[in-house]
């Protein structure tokens, strides 16, 4: 009975303590958690979700894409009944099972045309305009032609990505693979003479470099110079337009030379006249004056002025190279270099500059560059040649080191030898 | 010719006092006055003309230079390494330009830099040349083990000097070449974290490290060295030099250490002292771009002996064959231990050989290699720890820590 009342006792005192580590009631710490009761919500409703019985697949690519986050469901694509759970009366009613390429347009169209349903999530409601306007669209939507593609061949149907998201099948780094499927089967291309190859000639080039390797997202695709949804060729007359759309000066300096002024009146020239299109290149300068004969007799004025342009450049192109050279030099030498060192940015920037004005074929200009250039260098240079002739200078200190340390060692050595002989041994 | 010579600076001293004016005569007088009464406390003379009658065992020659070389290249590391700390700046902000003023505008600057850097590498090749006569001449047995102890540890401390002051220049070569070897230290089994950890002072090389490199170079060396020569010299003095196997002792008194073994220590050290200057106006020391932790430079271009060994064994036979090299001559240590006998001759004991040659040889071989391979890109990769800290938020992470946001807002 002793013991019974003792247990009582320390059980009286241990409860609240124990209590502290105990877990309160549901209403002593307010969590809110909206997020798990949507989930529980969300879970309750796909339950009742017909669809999902037998198309568990296509819920699971649903879900990844951004559709599902929205709040599109598969009836509001595919119609049926989803609150059945029987087949042949899920599939009833206005049940379009898989979509063709005419039918997923006018699908998608139903809200992305829709500005008021776009206009909350900052997207454009012209695909579908702009897709009228586009070769693909003239195909597909006038002609009835169903190897021109329809939305859901560059945008997966169910897991439908935003183009910044690296899976997307058109994110920067994809689109060109995306466009590939097509463009790089001849059988597909034949009938309407398109050529193949153009993404792995881009891929090559200067801008798939540029995307590729440097990572830079800036840099052109496909879609970059001829649209996406409204997907066409540039004309001749329009080509400067969509490059210098990036290449703002070059096209300023472009449009101000020669070639510039004849643009759209003569042949094909643009800047695809001597950069290519797919397979964009820089021309290097030793080879500006080839590039001229491209288009223009060989010994004309006009070749000419393209090699007195391509000297300019390899002049300038020189000057920067030894300057760089004299900069490492003095770096090495221990010298401070921040002027040199902005000195030669600026010449940097210079070439840039003169780089563009190429463009202009504006040999006046393109001088008083290259002599702003050239003054860079040579007081860069001239520093450079100031510290080799110190150090040299250095070399000289040797002469009397030398001649001391030798006279050192001769006397030295005389004296040991005098001393070593058996005579002065003794003497000593 | 000799005597024609002493007759000429005889006739010259003789003019020299005669043309003198009685001021400096007084302080002349005055300096004897001084001397006088401090050589009466301590008699300098005397101990002095000792040292200079000391007779040397009739063995000691040329060949025993090498621990005297070794020792003047000290004293030129360490007068120069005075005449650079009156200008050097031990700051990740100031280290790389007053490295480059002491190279261009101090008054003969290149020239105690250079001369610096170059005796840290001839005072190597001394050190192991003055240790190979050592080691084939079986002097590090009993009763000298004690010197030889000292001196493995003396090179221990020439190496650690120049591990510690590679990083000092604070460019591009010192600052990556220090992060591979910590790289290498860090991966040393058992103690190589700690001893990373300690030397780095950071997680990487930063200014802690520069800080701590610099107070080991100049405070803590410098004393821990002074005090094992002292050692050193002591032993040596006290059990004299090693006679060479088979010689018979006989009634010769020996060589007097002046004049015969001073003018031959000056002939050495005249043409050592012009060899350094040389190597210094000859070829200098270059500057790397300034350190940096967020860009890998080009190649890494050595300056050091040791450091030319170190690359000829990592690119060769992995990190571990560094380590294996390092354990090997902490080996060295340890073999006065195993081979005790004074009489044997070193051809019989093949294991204690084998050591030796592996060491002295490897080092000469993997310096050759070291130096084929001359500038390298560096193995050793940005720590993601250092982007991490040059990461600019974005401006998602940066809205949702301001806004709040109850989904990605951690619960304290």
């Amino acid at each position: 009975m002793i013991r019974q009342a003792c247990f009582f006792g320390v059980a009286v005192v241990l409860a609240p303590l124990l209590g502290l580590w105990a877990p309160g009631p549901v209403g002593a710490r307010t969590i809110e958690l909206p997020h798990a009761v949507n989930l529980q919500e969300s879970n309750r409703a796909e339950q009742q979700y017909g669809c999902l019985v037998c198309h568990a697949d296509k819920r699971r690519a649903h879900q990844l894409g951004v559709h599902s986050d929205r709040g599109v469901r598969c009836h509001d694509c595919h119609g049926g009944d989803p609150s059945s759970f029987e087949a042949v009366q899920a599939h009833g009613g206005n049940f379009k099972g898989s979509l063709g390429k005419l039918e997923t347009v006018d699908v998608c169209a139903s809200c992305h045309s829709d500005p008021d349903q776009m206009r909350q999530y900052g997207l454009s409601a012209g695909q579908i305009a702009e897709l009228r306007t586009s070769r693909h669209g003239q195909l597909l939507l006038d002609e009835g032609n169903l190897d021109a593609p329809s939305c859901a061949d560059c945008h997966d149907p169910h897991t439908t990505l935003h183009s910044d998201d690296a899976r997307s099948g058109v994110h920067p780094t994809n689109i060109s693979a995306t466009c590939a499927r097509c463009h790089d089967d001849e059988s597909l291309m034949a009938p309407y003479g398109i050529p193949t190859g153009q993404v792995a000639e881009h891929r090559h080039s200067a801008h798939g470099i540029a995307l590729f390797e440097d990572q830079n997202f800036a840099a052109p695709t496909c879609v970059g110079c001829h649209g996406s949804h409204a997907a066409l060729p540039p004309d001749v007359g329009e080509i400067s337009n969509v490059c210098g759309r990036c290449h703002v000066n070059v096209r300023r300096a472009f449009d101000a030379g020669p070639h510039g002024r004849m643009e759209g009146r003569a042949a094909p020239l643009g800047c695809t006249g001597c950069h290519s299109n797919h397979d964009t290149e820089r021309v290097a300068t030793d080879r500006v004056a080839d590039t001229c004969v491209g288009c223009h007799e060989p010994g004309s004025s006009e070749t000419l002025l393209g090699e007195e342009v391509e000297q300019v450049l390899l002049r300038a192109e020189s000057e920067m190279g030894r300057a760089e050279e004299a900069l490492h030099e003095l770096v090495r030498g221990g010298h401070e270099v921040s002027d040199e060192r902005f000195r030669l940015r600026a010449a940097h920037t210079e070439f840039r500059t003169l780089e563009t004005l190429q463009h202009t074929l504006d040999l006046e200009q393109m001088d008083d560059l290259a002599r702003l250039i050239a003054s860079a260098s040579l007081d860069i240079r001239g520093k450079a040649e100031v510290s080799a002739e110190e150090r040299w200078e250095r070399k000289l200190f040797l002469l009397p080191v030398w001649f001391f340390a030798l006279g050192i060692v001769f006397l030295a050595g005389f004296r040991l030898r005098r001393i070593s002989t058996p005579n002065a041994r003794e003497t000593h | 010719m000799f005597k024609q010579v002493r007759t000429w600076l005889g006739q010259v001293g003789s003019d020299l006092r005669e043309s003198t004016d009685a001021s400096l005569l007084s302080s002349l007088r005055f300096l004897g006055l001084l001397y006088g009464r401090i050589d009466r406390t301590l008699p300098i003379d005397q101990a002095l003309r000792k040292a200079w009658a000391r007779r040397l065992p009739s063995y000691v020659g040329w060949r025993h230079s090498f621990g005297g070389i070794a020792y003047l290249l000290f004293m030129v590391l360490v007068v120069t390494g005075v005449l650079l700390s009156f200008y050097y700046r031990p700051s990740i902000e100031e280290a790389y330009p007053s490295v480059q003023y002491i190279s261009t505008e101090v008054p003969f600057g290149w020239l105690f830099r250079d001369m610096h850097v170059w005796s840290a590498n001839l005072i190597v090749l001394a050190i192991l040349a003055h240790m190979a006569r050592v080691f084939f001449t079986g002097a590090y047995r009993p009763p000298r083990e004690t010197s030889w102890l000292i001196g493995v540890f003396l090179l221990f401390i020439v190496l650690a000097f120049g591990g510690t002051g590679y990083l000092l220049p604070w460019d591009q070569w010192a600052y990556w070449t220090t992060t591979e070897v910590m790289n290498v230290v860090r991966r040393t089994p058992i103690v190589g974290g700690t001893l990373a950890g300690f030397l780095t002072g950071d997680v990487f090389v930063s200014g802690a490290t520069l800080s701590r490199f610099f107070a080991l170079h100049v405070i803590v060396l410098p004393w821990a060295a002074f005090g094992l020569l002292v050692l050193h010299f002591v032993v040596v003095r006290k059990h004299g030099t090693a006679p060479p196997r088979g010689f018979v002792a006989d009634e010769s008194p020996g060589t007097p250490f002046y004049p015969d073994h001073l003018f031959r220590m000056v002939i050495v050290s005249a043409l050592v002292l012009a060899i350094a200057v040389s190597l210094a106006a000859m070829f200098p020391r270059a500057i790397g771009d300034p350190a940096t932790p967020f860009e890998l430079p080009d190649g890494l271009v050595s300056s050091w002996i040791v450091v030319d060994v170190s690359l000829g064994l990592i690119r060769t036979m992995g990190v571990w064959g560094f380590v294996g090299f390092s354990a090997l001559g902490l080996l060295l240590v340890i073999l006065p231990l195993v081979d005790r006998d004074p009489g044997a001759s070193l051809r019989r004991k093949t294991l204690v050989l084998g050591v030796g040659l592996l060491f002295f040889l490897g080092f000469l071989a993997f310096w050759t290699v070291g130096r084929q391979i001359g500038a390298v890109p560096p193995s050793a990769v940005i720590e993601s720890s250092i982007l991490d800290e040059r990461a600019v938020p974005t401006p998602d992470t940066s809205d949702s820590e301001q806004s709040g946001d109850p989904e990605t807002r951690q619960e304290p």
